[in-house]
């Protein structure tokens, strides 16, 4: 691609996201509405404060007023001073109540497509960037809704306001601004045209040094490992200082831009100050009746106003392309997540009451993400109420059997529990008749007590206890120094493999399902341990259809029978097979 | 704000540039207030002048033109010379952070692959780096034409100064620090939140099959909504606050600007003060709220500031786990290692490894199996002394790592890490972090050994293509092999590879397997794996079972 190319795509790319954003911001429509307005309406209170501080000085220079006529015109500056501080205010909260409603918006938006997205757990990279997309990527619209969209409304019609108040003083006047405001936006474009492509090369090579930065930061042990570490840091405040004095030959035409918003405001005040004062010398004579010190001063004050918003819009302008770039990132990580008509569950933990579900698969086909084929039409049965052993080497797809069964990610064929077709239950009733405990259950934020009753919030303090005690967990729980109540996952206490297993398991204890998938229930455990769990599930199991992937022979050897996994097939083997019946794989 | 004083020095090295920077800002405002003044002096005298002829016309409309253009000079200025300091400082600022953070331990290693802890010191090192421009120059600024403006006062309407000086000091100090104050409580709750909702985000990502499972999304969803409900709500609350600051700054700035009309209004009348100062004064009074429109953006900034500083000190202050022995004898010849009853946890009192005791001779290769968090990875930290172990000793070629040179030690032992990276660039820049100084023939012998010479040769460019950002146009199994090639490149004696062929297919797994005996002869090897052996690749295996070692095979 050439560079033009690049830059053009890169250009269209912005201006989809620009739409985004503006789609976006449509969401909090009424709080923009007065975040907006109000700074207008003190906009046009600053026209009245210049006319009343105009008419104060004049009267008391060139009229005399006296000190009681001059005090109900201070009042009213004092009023309007006020008013005006007090709609800022009014503006500001608005602002934040209309960037925090979108912000929340998109996040609970966000969150939504997170859970209902592939069920296989994105690698750990991938999640950091993701959960920093919902957190500091969204947070980085605050800008654009707060401040950049007021700002451009203002922006738009202040210095018109301005300019149609200082027609009533002076006409000459009223064309400055008039001519002068709208002309700065287009200088600074023209200006700005010449900076952008500079400016554009020098942004992504400013991404690509932020970039090796964040790169070399990631694999900061391996370069200390390498002995490396020193040298990395030198390069990269070479680098750094290399871009400085490339970036600052590029800024000296970018900043030309401020300079022309600054040559424009000084020649409004500027100019109106000498034209009035010429007028008033009598050395410019453009209009019929002459001028009053007031008029001539409220001009005086309006001169610099004209052109304060268009000043705040440029400061503001940086808010719009972060807001833009984060929105890019946002649909980048999030773009990828695979959406589908998932729908959020509840499921009511009674399940009705229709004995252990068999559990039947034929001409099942699956495959890795990356398109291995793991299982090629294979079929399968185990009839209600048998416990059944899954073994085979690592890798060979016993998990991703486990998750195809209980329709965490999609295959291919047919699977039937309790004699309906998976495809066809209801949601709620699949999770309530369904109990599953994965290879490497997540341990979430909060409590011991918290993660285990993800099986049923409802659970009582001594449920909970129970099932802990059911899944061998009890024992070290209870040395640790806040029992139940000890702060585990992301952010608290780091339990071992084994521990975290154990605690994943008495979330099953405190449900009544109809048919139970477990993977690898005592990969962590000791014999003794691993004999405990193992009675305990054999007990619970008692009327429930049972499905175990193991490596464990001891766990193999109490089950009913045992199907071999081994490169694409499904065979059943071991002396012990009475209910279970596993058929071969269809292709052989 | 403490944290942020200990940054001074790196900021103080470019003390020239930021005076610069300050020195055109101040002209700046200044020149903007003493046009407006002006131009009110001028327009007044103008009025009140009975005739043309007496008027001085030249000298006020050439300062007026002056004053204009030296704005529009010093605005461009103060723009270059303020980001030409800010990027100085970010280059020192980059180099400090990774020199920091260079000295951390095993931890800081982990937390360092979630992108989100890069993502944060990113944007703590750009918050830092940008405290000048946005915070600390335009309150200095501030303070600065306030106090010129008071003293201006001082001279000319010494009535007004006292109530003009006290204006602009609740504007530019009272109510930041009020601020402040008020923000403190509010500013931590918006920090926890975010953190609990990164916290919630994590857990749905990687749990969700738990929460499918259990038929709990419903429950998640809820939960993260209502923290981003509070988020939501602290984080107007922290608005309305800045929104009353910015409210009190402006009825400050205008009562000081409405006392000073009064008081110059009394002045005209006795005579003490003419016409056209009156409006002069007046009017540049009006311009100096140029400068207190900003001060509640730039105290937000600092804070952020602040926050950021507050977060990589505490990376610089963090006790390095462990300590570089004074004056350590050179490590004797050998490439066997040892355990001799080590053990080591994250959380003292729950050890991984229990008082493992184990011993590999020169040349020997072993493998270590054993289950997810057995503390397979811990072992080979503890190697490479990325920690000390709690009790026990770790020791190559008979010397207790804690009495070797770190040096010494690195260049004796090379670790594939579980995770190791690609970096961005080229291969030849990723096999260079091996050995910086290899030629093309030992890089293209190392990438024959990892089997990858081919690949590599076909890529446009050969070692010097760009290989894509984190080695992107690799395949899992090629990225992997670009990896090992980099730590055979190591002269180290002792190759420990922490499960080489995670993430590769079971083809390419027992390809990379078969190929690594000829590819590590004459070294001893700790092979760290899940995967099935083929025969001959280990001369003996160990599995690690409740951070204890058992001999498993012959």
């Amino acid at each position: 691609m050439t560079n033009d190319a690049r830059t053009t795509s890169a250009r269209t790319a912005a201006r989809a996201a620009a739409r985004r954003l503006s789609a976006l911001s449509r969401g909090a429509a009424a709080p923009l509405a007065l975040a907006a307005g109000a700074p207008l309406v003190g906009g046009l209170l600053l026209i009245a404060q210049a006319a009343l501080m105009a008419r104060a000085l004049d009267g008391a220079i060139s009229g005399g007023t006296t000190r009681a006529d001059l005090a109900p015109v201070l009042l009213a500056i004092a009023g309007l001073i006020v008013a005006r501080a007090g709609l800022g205010f009014v503006g500001d909260c608005a602002a934040a109540a209309a960037a925090e409603t979108v912000k929340r918006r998109l996040r609970n938006d966000l969150f939504r497509r997170l859970l209902a997205g592939d069920a296989v757990a994105a690698a750990d990279r991938r999640s950091g960037a993701l959960a920093s997309a919902l957190v500091d990527q969204v947070e980085a619209l605050d800008g654009f809704v707060a401040r950049f969209l007021p700002a451009a409304v203002q922006a738009a019609l202040l210095p018109l306001a301005f300019a149609a108040a200082a027609f009533a003083y002076d006409v000459t006047v009223g064309l400055l601004f008039l001519l002068t405001a709208p002309l700065i936006p287009a200088f600074m474009a023209l200006v700005g045209w010449g900076a952008q492509a500079a400016g554009d090369a020098q942004a992504a090579a400013l991404a690509r040094l932020s970039g090796r930065f964040a790169d070399r930061l990631r694999g900061l042990t391996t370069l200390r490992l390498f002995g490396r570490l020193e040298a990395e840091a030198a390069a990269l405040e070479a680098a750094t200082d290399e871009l400085r004095v490339r970036t600052l030959r590029v800024l000296r035409i970018a900043f030309l831009s401020s300079a022309v918003l600054e040559f424009f405001a000084a020649l409004g005040v500027a100019g109106v100050a000498l034209y009035v004062g010429l007028s008033y010398l009598g050395l410019v004579d453009l209009r019929a009746a002459p001028l009053t010190l007031g008029a001539g001063l409220a001009c005086l004050l309006l001169a610099p106003e004209v052109y304060q918003p268009l000043r705040l819009l440029a400061a503001h302008h940086h808010d719009r392309a972060a807001a833009i770039a984060a929105v890019q990132e946002i649909e980048r990580q999030f773009g990828a997540l695979a959406t589908s008509d998932f729908t959020l569950a509840a499921p009511a933990l009674v399940r009705c009451d229709d004995g252990p579900w068999a559990i039947e698969a034929s001409a099942l086909t699956l495959r890795t993400s990356d398109g291995v084929t793991i299982l090629d039409r294979a079929d399968l049965r185990a009839s209600a109420g048998a416990r059944i052993a899954v073994v085979g080497p690592s890798g060979a797809g016993k998990s991703t059997l486990l998750d195809a069964l209980a329709r965490l990610r999609p295959a291919e064929g047919t699977i039937r529990l309790g004699a309906r077709a998976l495809a066809g239950i209801p949601e709620a009733r699949l999770r309530a008749g369904l109990g599953y405990v994965g290879q490497r259950s997540r341990l979430f934020h909060g409590t011991i007590a918290d993660n285990i009753r993800l099986g049923d919030a409802s659970a009582s303090d001594d449920a909970v206890r129970r099932a802990a005690d059911r899944a061998a967990a009890l024992p070290f729980v209870e040395r640790l120094p806040d029992g139940f109540e000890t702060l585990v996952g992301e952010g608290g206490l780091g339990l071992s493999g084994g521990e975290a297993q154990r605690i994943a398991l008495a979330r099953l204890y405190l449900r009544d399902p109809a048919a139970i998938l477990l993977d690898e229930p005592t990969a962590h455990l000791d014999a003794a341990t691993e004999r405990l769990v193992l009675d305990r599930l054999l007990t619970f199991a008692r009327g429930r259809t049972m499905l175990v992937a193991t490596h464990s022979a001891t766990v193999a050897d109490a089950m009913d029978g045992v199907l071999r996994f081994e490169a694409g097939r499904l065979a059943p083997c071991g002396p012990r097979q009475p209910r279970a019946s596993l058929v071969k794989d269809a292709a052989a | 704000m403490i944290a942020l004083l200990s940054f001074r020095r790196l900021f103080a090295a470019h003390a020239g540039r930021f005076v610069a920077a300050l020195a055109l800002s101040l002209a700046t405002l200044a020149a903007g207030v003493a046009l407006l003044g002006l131009s009110g002096w001028f327009l007044t005298a103008a009025f009140l002048a009975s005739a043309a002829a007496s008027f001085n016309l030249f000298g006020p409309s050439a300062a007026v033109r002056g004053l204009s253009m030296l704005r529009i000079a010093s605005r461009y200025g103060e723009k270059l010379a303020g980001h030409d300091a800010t990027l100085k400082v970010l280059a020192e600022i980059r180099g400090w952070t990774f020199r920091a953070l260079g000295r951390g331990g095993l931890d800081l290693g982990r937390s360092l692959r979630r992108g989100d802890a890069v993502a944060r010191l990113t944007a703590d090192v750009d918050a830092l780096d940008s405290v000048f421009i946005v915070a600390a120059g335009p309150l200095a600024t501030g303070a600065l034409i306030g106090l010129g403006l008071t003293a201006l006062l001082g001279v000319l309407l010494p009535a007004a100064a006292p109530v003009y000086g006290l204006a602009m000091a609740s504007a530019l100090i009272g109510a930041p620090l009020l601020l402040v104050a008020a923000t403190r409580r509010l500013g931590a709750d918006a920090v926890r939140l975010s953190a609990e909702l990164r916290m919630a985000t994590l857990d749905a990502l990687e749990g969700r099959a738990d929460l499918v499972a259990f038929g709990a999304t419903e429950a998640a969803r809820r939960r993260s909504a209502a923290i981003a409900e509070r988020l939501a709500r602290v984080r107007r609350g922290l608005a309305a606050r800045a929104g009353l600051a910015s409210a009190a700054v402006a009825v400050c700035a205008g009562a000081g600007a409405l006392g000073l009309l009064v008081a110059s209004l009394e002045a005209h009348a006795a005579g003490a003060l003419s016409g056209p100062l009156v409006v002069g004064l007046v009017l540049a009074a009006l311009g100096g709220f140029e400068a207190t429109a900003v001060v509640v953006r730039a105290i937000g900034k600092f804070g952020a500031a602040a926050a950021a500083a507050e977060r990589l000190k505490t990376i610089n202050d963090a006790v390095c786990p462990v300590a570089e022995a004074l004056r350590p004898p050179p490590l004797p010849r050998g490439g066997g290692f040892a355990f001799d009853r080590v053990t080591y946890g994250y959380d003292t009192g729950r050890p991984v490894l229990r008082a493992l005791s184990f011993s590999v001779a020169a040349g020997e290769r072993v493998a270590i199996v054993g289950p997810s968090g057995a503390g397979k990875s811990t072992l080979a930290a503890l190697l490479l002394r990325l920690a000390d172990p709690q009790a026990g000793r770790v020791s190559v070629a008979g010397r207790d790592l804690r009495e070797a040179a770190s040096s010494d030690l690195l260049r004796r032992v090379a670790l594939l890490e579980q995770h190791a990276p690609i970096f961005g660039g080229s291969a030849r820049e990723n096999l260079a972090i091996g050995d910086p100084f290899a030629d093309d023939a030992a890089l293209w012998a190392a990438l024959r050994k990892a089997r990858l010479d081919d690949v590599i040769a076909a890529l446009h460019g050969g070692l010097d293509a760009p290989l894509g950002e984190a080695g992107g146009t690799l395949s899992a199994g090629q990225a992997r092999r670009l990896c090992l090639a980099r730590t055979l490149l190591s002269p180290a004696e002792i190759l420990v590879l922490d499960e080489p062929t995670s993430g590769l297919d079971r083809a390419t797994e027992r390809a990379f397997l078969e190929d690594l005996g000829p590819a590590t002869e004459g070294r001893t090897v700790l092979l760290i794996t899940h995967a099935a052996l083929p025969e001959g690749v280990a001369d003996r295996t160990l599995r690690l079972v409740d951070g204890v070692a058992i001999e498993a095979t012959p």
